[in-house]
């Protein structure tokens, strides 16, 4: 994935069936950020020893830090620039851990020209494993 | 004539059952039924967002797409039941 400014993009431009992927690992320094941007310390995120006891290999990686993931995606690449994010519906299926190699999968699985939408669908993956799946849609502004 | 109004009537009932169903579900609303008449001004919550997602989840549910013009021309329910009379 292109990791330079915001791409513009015309609505004609994207096809049903394009795919976006980025690959991403949660690091220690993410979880922190991420605990002191939203307030949330709770121990299965912060305390290893705690998560462990609930049953998880570790301390599980915040779904909302999988969501930035999934705003990245979307305010960067598809549909990047002019888009504005209407919706996400999405399941947490498995946990993540910090430090395990993810990727994140966009798919482009509609455009409605008639309300410039996109709908796209979302996999998260560790290796063979589904840590979240989901939808989104967004507009695209009109061309400028 | 009349044959042909009740002919119409019927194939459009279905169409209003599932329509029916899409603008509960957009606009969180159980209670709201739809007329031939009812259009934007009559749905407090029929902002351009939930506009988008009431045509997106349209298209998706009658299996259409609409082009830009006929969106445009629609006034009330009643118009968009047509156009979906003709597309489907």
């Amino acid at each position: 994935m292109n990791s330079a400014a915001a791409q513009p993009r015309s609505l004609a431009s994207f096809t049903e069936g394009e795919t976006v992927r980025l690959a991403f690992t949660v690091s220690d320094g993410d979880m922190e950020a991420f605990a002191a941007l939203s307030g949330d310390r709770n121990p299965l995120h912060c305390d290893e020893a705690f998560a462990r006891s609930k049953g998880f290999p570790g301390r599980v990686v915040y779904g909302a830090l999988l969501v930035a993931k999934i705003s990245q995606v979307i305010g960067m690449e598809l549909p990047g620039r002019d888009a504005v994010w209407t919706g996400l519906d999405i399941q947490f299926v498995a946990p993540l851990s910090i430090g395990e190699p993810a990727e994140l999968e966009a798919t482009v699985t509609r455009v409605s020209p008639a309300v410039r939408a996109l709908e796209l669908t979302l996999r998260i993956r560790a290796g063979e494993k589904v840590i979240a799946r989901g939808k989104a849609s967004a507009v695209v502004h009109r061309d400028a | 004539m009349s044959t042909q109004v009740t002919a119409a009537a019927m194939d459009s009932e279905p169409i209003y059952q599932k329509l029916n169903k899409i603008f509960r579900e957009v606009f969180d609303d159980d209670g709201l039924t739809l007329k031939s008449s009812t259009n934007a001004a009559d749905i407090p919550d029929w902002d351009s967002v939930n506009h988008i997602r009431l045509i997106v989840s349209i298209e998706s549910a009658f299996k259409v797409r609409f082009a830009v013009n006929e969106i445009e021309e629609l006034k009330d329910v009643g118009d968009l039941v047509k156009l979906l009379q003709i597309k489907t």
